[in-house]
Order: C-alpha cells, then structure tokens, then sequence
C-alpha cells in the first residue's frame, strides 16, 4: 500500500516536472514556421540565410565551360554527359583570358597585361581586351559608350579576390546535361573544375526547383546557340 | 540466460502454450529508424521470438565502392549512418590515409587545423545524432514532446554544419588528407571567428538543456518504468555480440576508443567516459535499456565538453588539406576503426596499387547490435521490442549499407 501511494506520487511529480518545462515553452517565441508560405530565411522573428556556398542546384556557365571532362570523370553516379568535338586545328572559340574575381562580387574578364611574369596581388595589374559578354553590368555599359580605348582597366591589387585562368576554348560542346535527378548533391564537380564555371546555386532557386516531370530535371546547358550560324558550318565542314 | 532470470517475473503466462502467432512488425514503422521487419513470433502478448529481416536500405556501398576511386567513395559513406554522417566520411578517411602512410615521417601528413576541424565537427556530429536517438526514443515510448525538443536543438546543429560545408545531412566535408574547402574559412579571418562565437552561443544555450530533458523524459516515471530493468544486456553477451559504442559502455563495460586506443587528436582533450551502473534507489538495472539511453545523455556532456576545449584553445593556423596529388594508395590492406555515435567503425580496404579499391568493407556497429535483438527480445512483451530497438538505437542505412 505505502509503495502503491509512492508510486502514484512519483507518477504525478516526474509529469508536473516535465510539464513546467513544456509551459515555459508557451512564452518562447515559435521555432516552426508556415513552409512553403514563409521561408525561415525571410526576414522575419527567426532570422537565418541560406548560407553562401549552400550546395544546391547545379548550374553550368557555359561561355567558360572549356569541355575538359573533369567533371563527368568524377562524378560518382554519372549524372554529367558531355559530348562534344574538337574544333578543327587552329581554330579556337575565343583567346586565353583571365577572369578576374573582385572583392565586392563582381567579376573582369580580360587579359592582364605582362601575365606570363608571376602574378602580384600587391600591385596594381593593368586589363586590356576586357570583353563585354561577360563583365558587370556597369563595364558593358561603359564599354558601349566610348568605345574602344575604355577596354583597359587599371585595377589595384587589393581589390582583387582570387584571378582564373581560362585557356582557349577548343571545344564544341554538343551536350552538356546535369541529370539533377540523379545527383547526390556531393559537390565534387564543382570543386575540380578548372575554370570554376559549374557551380551551386546558393540561393532560394537553387533549392525549391521541383517539377512534375522527372525529364524536367535534366538540365541542358550547351553552347549551339552561342555559335551562331559560322560555327555550325564550320561544324560540318570538319564532317 | 540471465536476461531471462532478470524478466521471470514477466513470463508467468508462458506455462499454457496457445497457438503461435506471427506479426509482421515494419518495415514500415514509425519505430523501426529506416525499414527494418521483425517477424515476432507471439504466445500472446509474449514474443517467443523476434527475427530480424534486413536488408530493405542496402544500396551495395561496398559493391560501389569497387568501381569508384577514392575520393569518390566520401559521399557514399554519407549516406550509411546518415544521422551522423561527418563520423562515417572520417572512419573511411583514417582507413584510407592510414593507407596511404600519412604521418608526420612523411612529407605529407593532415594538418594540425584539419585534425581541429574535424574533431569539433564530428563531436558536435555526435551530439546531433545522440539529440536525434533522445528524441526517436523518447516518441517510441509515447512521449512526444522530446522529439520535437530534440529537433528544434538538432535544427541548430544542422545550421552550423550547412555553413561549414554547405550540407544539411550529406557532408561529404571530411576528405581525404583534410577537410573540404568547399566553403573557405582562411585561419583567424572574421568568418572563423564568428563561426566559432556561433557554437560557443549554441553550447552556451545546449548545456542547460542537456539537464531539462533529463528532468523531462529520463526521470520521467512513465518513461523509467518502461525502460529500467527491461532487456538486460550482461558485459559478457554485449562483448560476444560485438556491441560497441554506448551499447557496450550501457553493459558497464569502460571502453572507448577515443580514449583507449586514441585516433587523431583525442588524447590531447580531457573527458570522460561515461559508464552506466546499477542504480537500485531508481530501479535501474546494469544493461538495461535505461542504462543504454543514459549513456547518450551523459555522452552529449562529454562532447560538449570536447568542443568547449577546442574553442578555448582556438582553431590553429595553416591549411586544411594536405600536399596530396593523387590518391592512390600502394598495394597492401587496412582495417581502421574508430568510434562513431553508434560505436565502433571500422573500414576494410585491401588496395591493389590503383586509384580504385578492390573490396571495401563497413564494419556496421547497428549490425552487431541488431544482432543482439533477438535473444534479448526472448520472453519480453511486444511493448518492450519497441523499448529495446531504440535503446540499441539502430540506423538501418549502416546496418544494410
Ligand atoms: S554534385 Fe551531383 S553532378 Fe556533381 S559530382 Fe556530385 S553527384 Fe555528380
Ligand atoms: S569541369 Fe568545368 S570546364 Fe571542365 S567540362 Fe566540367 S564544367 Fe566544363
């Protein structure tokens, strides 16, 4: 009988312990929010961002894509098909270029004059033959309003975050398709990619892209429609 | 068996033998972590005996990994305990740089920053699947409230290893020679300092939680009397069962790899490790499933404790990867274990001289302790096969692979 009441008074205390703990909750703020009608990264009570480098969606950028494989050789569930020729020998899609990554996000891509010395980020580099195609917006503009002799840039050194590479493009690429239904998200064709071209999209559309159709899926990033008529003619000509 | 002797008290019903019947319990069920079937075999409510069924997650990891190089074997490893997958990608890595030969005697070795890295990374790995077993556990027996809890502190977790290596659940962070750089963070920049101030603030509001689940479900009488004295494992048939982890250290025996046979850098971190006891004011029964669930709890301290070390002492300077070219080991095998949450893996590779092994192998700590289930389950009611599978806190993605 005195182990039956002790019982039913240890029942009763252990829940009301447990209960205060959850009525402390009632003066918490909420911690679950209303998806997909309110992202816990808008700015509302609890405030976060998709972190910068978020492993989303992949995304191609094809103009500096030089076909080189890399990443449809690591990929471990294969879901990277490039095919794709060489262009006949001497020809070449565009020169050597340097993509020149600033600080701020924006991105120069041009030739860095007396490249072939080392390259010092403590001085000042000087750009010619900045192109337009891919510039920052502001660049474009500018370019287009005077002219040539604007194609150079004096840039100091501190400003710039990182330079690439992008050697001449020798390649047509028939195909380039990222079968996302395939992808484990793994990360590792962005990482070997010399020309830092395939990259994940860190943003909100990087993530919430879903589709009726599986087929949907397969991205197809590749370069017929930046040849223009010549190219392809150059294509069968080659046949 | 002493588990029976433990339990007669529960089995007066046995003497009148009816019909057996079979239930068919999962593989979909809430209870069951993943797609796991157990063929109970019931005399009533008693099980007479409860058979196991696996194999509903196996995905040929290790048929895989055959045809895959080194490197690319990371992200499967992934997606075998995938509730604490940063342990699983650095069991493969140590098998495979030890390998490799990679130590201080050789040019090339993991930087002293990566080896930081990836202890206070796995360590809160730890804390985030212990917080998921809590939380699974605490559901299983019909309390929900801890689940959530546990969710809302895991969702926490997850934000800090999204920002490091831009992952929720597969990592693939840990590499081999290093880290990821996927996301740079240079030594002693801002990034570093406000990651850093950002798990201080998460240990910070942790710690004090760690004690409101103890009083919230540990204590709980409901919850005790379901798990104390239920399916006790002795130190003898968890050693020959090969149960390891919090599931060896619930049967009273003191046995921790970090500590013992020290991998990495954890002999230079002051911790415990906990070891359950017999409790006879509580009831709690050495090798009960109480013993085993409070394990975890105590072990989240410990990790914490961990971590709070390597913030006071800070993250070194240098790089995160070492100087590796390649990887492609000599000819030549390894078996390399080291504790995850769930115990001891250990990884199986046998090398040919080529970038790509010739056979791999996991060794699963779920697998060893599922294997226990079915004598521990012997003579128990059907309830208490939910009390236990959770207690043995199993991930069917590592037992089938
Ligand atoms: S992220 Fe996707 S496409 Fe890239 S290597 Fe991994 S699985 Fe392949
Ligand atoms: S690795 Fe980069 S440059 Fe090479 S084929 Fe792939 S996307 Fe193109």
């Amino acid at each position: 009988m005195d182990r039956y009441i002790r019982n039913i008074y240890k029942g009763v205390y252990t829940v009301l312990v447990g209960m205060r703990i959850t009525i402390r909750q009632f003066f918490e703020p909420n911690v679950t929010h209303q998806y997909p009608y309110e992202h816990d990264f808008e700015k509302k009570r609890n405030v976060r961002e998709i972190p910068k480098g978020y492993r989303g969606q992949l995304y191609n950028r094809i103009e500096d894509c030089i076909g080189c494989k890399k990443c449809e050789l690591i990929c471990p569930v294969d879901c990277i098909t490039i095919t794709g020729d060489k262009l006949p020998k001497g020809e070449q899609l565009w020169d050597s270029m340097n993509v020149i990554h600033l600080k701020d996000g924006r991105e120069i891509i041009g030739l860095i004059e007396g490249e072939d010395k080392k390259l010092n980020l403590d001085e000042e580099m000087t750009v010619t033959n900045i192109t337009s195609r891919q510039g920052p917006q502001e660049v474009v503009d500018r370019l287009e309003q005077s002219g040539d002799e604007s194609r150079t840039q004096t840039i100091s050194g501190s400003e710039v975050s990182r330079v690439v590479t992008r050697n001449p493009v020798v390649f047509y690429l028939d195909q380039f398709d990222i079968d996302m239904s395939l992808c484990m998200y793994c990360g590792l064709c962005t990482e070997v990619c010399p020309t830092e071209c395939l990259t994940m999209i860190d943003t909100l559309e990087g993530i919430e892209y879903s589709k009726f159709d599986r087929t949907d899926l397969i991205f197809n990033f590749d370069k017929q429609e930046m040849y223009g008529k010549d190219e392809a003619e150059t294509e069968e000509a080659a046949d | 068996m002493e588990s029976t002797q433990q339990t007669e008290s529960k089995i007066i019903e046995l003497k009148p033998f009816t019909d057996e019947m079979v239930v068919n319990m999962g593989p979909q069920h809430p209870s069951t972590h993943g797609v796991l079937r157990l063929e109970l075999r019931l005399d009533g409510e008693i099980v007479r005996e409860a058979i196991p069924h696996i194999g509903y997650l196996h995905r040929c990891f290790e048929k895989h990994s055959e045809n895959l190089s080194y490197p690319q074997i990371i992200p499967f490893t992934d997606r075998m305990d995938y509730v604490a997958a940063m342990n699983q990608n650095w069991g493969f890595c140590l098998a495979v740089e030890k390998l490799l030969e990679m130590d201080e005697t050789k040019d090339f070795a993991v930087p002293e920053r990566a080896e930081y890295l990836r202890v206070l990374i796995c360590e809160l790995n730890r804390i985030a699947s212990h917080l998921l077993s809590f939380g699974t556990y605490g559901m299983d027996i019909g309390a929900f409230t801890p689940f959530l809890y546990a969710f809302r502190d895991r969702e926490r977790l997850l934000l800090l290893f999204e920002k490091i290596c831009g992952a929720r659940l597969t990592y693939n962070y840990i590499r081999i020679g290093g880290v990821s750089e996927i996301i740079p963070m240079e030594p002693g920049s801002i990034d570093e300092q406000n990651y850093l101030d950002e798990i201080e603030s998460f240990l910070d509001y942790f710690e004090p939680k760690i004690d409101e689940y103890n009083d919230l479900l540990t204590s709980n009488s409901i919850f005790s009397e379901r798990t104390m004295g239920v399916a006790v494992m002795p130190a003898e048939m968890a050693i020959s069962y090969g149960a390891t982890g919090p599931n060896l250290r619930g049967s009273g025996v003191d046995w921790d790899l970090r500590r013992d046979e020290p991998y990495s850098i954890y002999d230079r971190f002051d911790f415990d490790v906990p070891v359950a006891k017999d409790i006879p004011e509580l009831g709690a029964v050495l090798g009960d499933c109480w013993s085993r669930y409070k394990v975890r709890m105590d072990e989240m301290k410990e990790s914490v404790k961990i971590v709070r070390q390597i913030l006071a002492e800070g993250l070194p300077d240098g790089p995160v990867m070492a100087d590796l070219k390649a990887v492609r080991p000599p000819k030549g095998e390894i078996y390399y274990r080291s504790e995850a949450p769930r115990g001891e893996l250990g990884f199986y590779i046998v090398s040919d001289g080529t970038p790509k092994p010739v056979r791999v192998k996991g060794r699963s700590p779920c697998f060893s302790a599922l294997s226990a289930l079915q004598e521990l389950s012997r003579g128990l009611m059907v309830a208490d096969i939910i009390a236990i599978i959770g207690s043995i806190d199993i991930v069917m993605g590592e037992v089938d692979r």
